[in-house]
């Protein structure tokens, strides 16, 4: 109390004002905040004391350790169903869901449609069958040329005729009559001679030795439309198609 | 109710393992409240209060055990908190970049948006005053007006001669006078 009053007439001394003035408490705390303060001080003061004994706890070299013993685990827990369960171990690599048939060959297909938000446009070849008719026909004719070269260059000689030989009893006789044609008109009307089961009968024969070869020597590849034209427009292809057959047929 | 126990007993019974964790609740007890106001002035925010007191009590409870008992408890724990409400207030001026005048203005704009703050009242002109005072004068006005502590004590606290603390209150409280009287 004493202090009290020395304080306030030292600073009646000072400031009457201030002297003069109530000390107020202007500042707000929460309610109960001064019956509680103890107990959360105490709280915080202890786990933050705890947690420095919890550091010291770690075994010395544990952390240069961790990584090599995390690793090992990883490998260490395929193995652990094979002591626990065989027969889960052996079922573990079999995969018991299925997918249809071509899921994954068509996977592509369908979410391109789904992309394009569109059905992806067959291209009928049957609209082309004069181009294959034509393609089958040129093959036909080469073999016939090259066999009829052959037969040409194989002759033998009786006294002052060299004859032409057949070379192969088996050759068919589209191929055994082919020394006939001389000149490119008899080529000619020889192929328009032709039957269409001749034409197949030789293509299931010989059509996949001459497919590639076929296909390369009769189709310019400069005016082959670009891969990138016929991806964005399914059009392109058809439209190539056409061009050719009437080129084709002009000819 | 329980009496007030001395400081010496209390620092016995926290040297005792039985009874360290009675003893600190009990010396918090005694002096929690004067020591969050006095944190409480220099920071002004409760939640900046809070945080400070609870740091300042982890190191009183980290040091207690190396405290000299040739010096007063209570004077100990002030020197603790005014140096923890200064620590967080150097902390806060460095987070805002911004120079002590701006912390000061900071201060009295945190008083301003106080829902209480009424700027025709006496009290909160007071406060503002007390806001515009550099640090230390702010502190030593603290301690003298509202702890009302003697310069001899205060003196071990701020480690500073009593005869300059007189000259910092005077100056002190012949600002705050000014600055109610022009505001």
């Amino acid at each position: 109390m004493e202090r009290k009053l020395e304080i306030l007439d030292e600073l009646r001394t000072i400031s009457p004002l201030l002297a003069s003035m109530d000390k107020t408490n202007v500042f707000k705390i929460p309610d109960d905040y001064f019956q509680i303060l103890d107990k959360r001080i105490t709280a915080n003061v202890l786990l933050k004391e705890n947690k420095p004994h919890r550091i010291q706890e770690v075994p010395e070299g544990y952390f240069d350790q961790l990584a090599v013993k995390i690793l090992s685990k990883i490998k260490g827990s395929k193995e652990e169903i094979k002591d626990i369960s065989p027969v889960l171990f052996s079922l573990r690599d079999k995969n018991t869901f299925t997918v249809p048939a071509g899921y994954f060959e068509n996977l592509y297909g369908s979410i391109f449609n789904k992309i394009g938000n569109e059905k992806a446009k067959v291209v009928s070849i049957n609209s082309n069958k004069k181009w294959w008719r034509y393609a089958a026909a040129a093959a036909v004719a080469i073999v016939i040329m090259i066999g009829s070269l052959q037969l040409f260059n194989s002759r033998v000689t009786t006294g002052n005729n060299t004859q032409p030989v057949i070379v192969s009893a088996n050759l068919p006789d589209y191929i055994k009559l082919s020394f006939r044609y001389k000149t490119p008109e008899q080529l000619e009307n020889g192929i328009a001679s032709l039957s269409d089961t001749d034409i197949v009968a030789y293509l299931e024969q010989h059509g996949d030795v001459l497919d590639d070869e076929l296909i390369s020597n009769s189709i310019n590849t400069d005016e082959l439309p670009n891969a990138v034209d016929y991806l964005l427009n399914d059009n392109t292809l058809n439209n190539f198609l056409k061009m050719t057959n009437a080129q084709m047929q002009n000819k | 109710m329980k009496p007030i126990q001395h400081d010496e007993e209390l620092l016995a019974l926290f040297k005792d393992p039985a009874t360290k964790e009675q003893a600190f609740t009990d010396i918090l007890k005694k002096y929690q409240e004067r020591l969050y106001w006095h944190v409480r002035r220099m920071v002004i925010n409760h939640d900046d209060a809070d945080d400070v007191l609870q740091n300042m009590f982890i190191k009183v409870w980290k040091g207690l055990d190396n405290f000299r008992e040739d010096s007063q408890l209570y004077t100990w724990l002030y020197r603790i908190a005014t140096n923890e409400s200064l620590t967080f207030l150097n902390q806060q001026k460095k987070r805002n970049a911004i120079s002590l005048s701006d912390d000061e203005n900071g201060l009295s704009n945190t008083i301003k948006s106080d829902t209480h703050f009424d700027a025709n009242k006496l009290e909160w002109k007071l406060q503002l005053g007390i806001q515009s005072l550099p640090e230390k004068q702010r502190l030593v006005f603290n301690l003298r007006y509202y702890d009302e502590m003697p310069y001899e004590q205060m003196s071990r606290v701020l480690d500073t001669s009593e005869g300059a603390l007189k000259a910092s209150y005077h100056h002190a409280a012949k600002k705050i006078e000014e600055f109610i009287l022009n505001h």
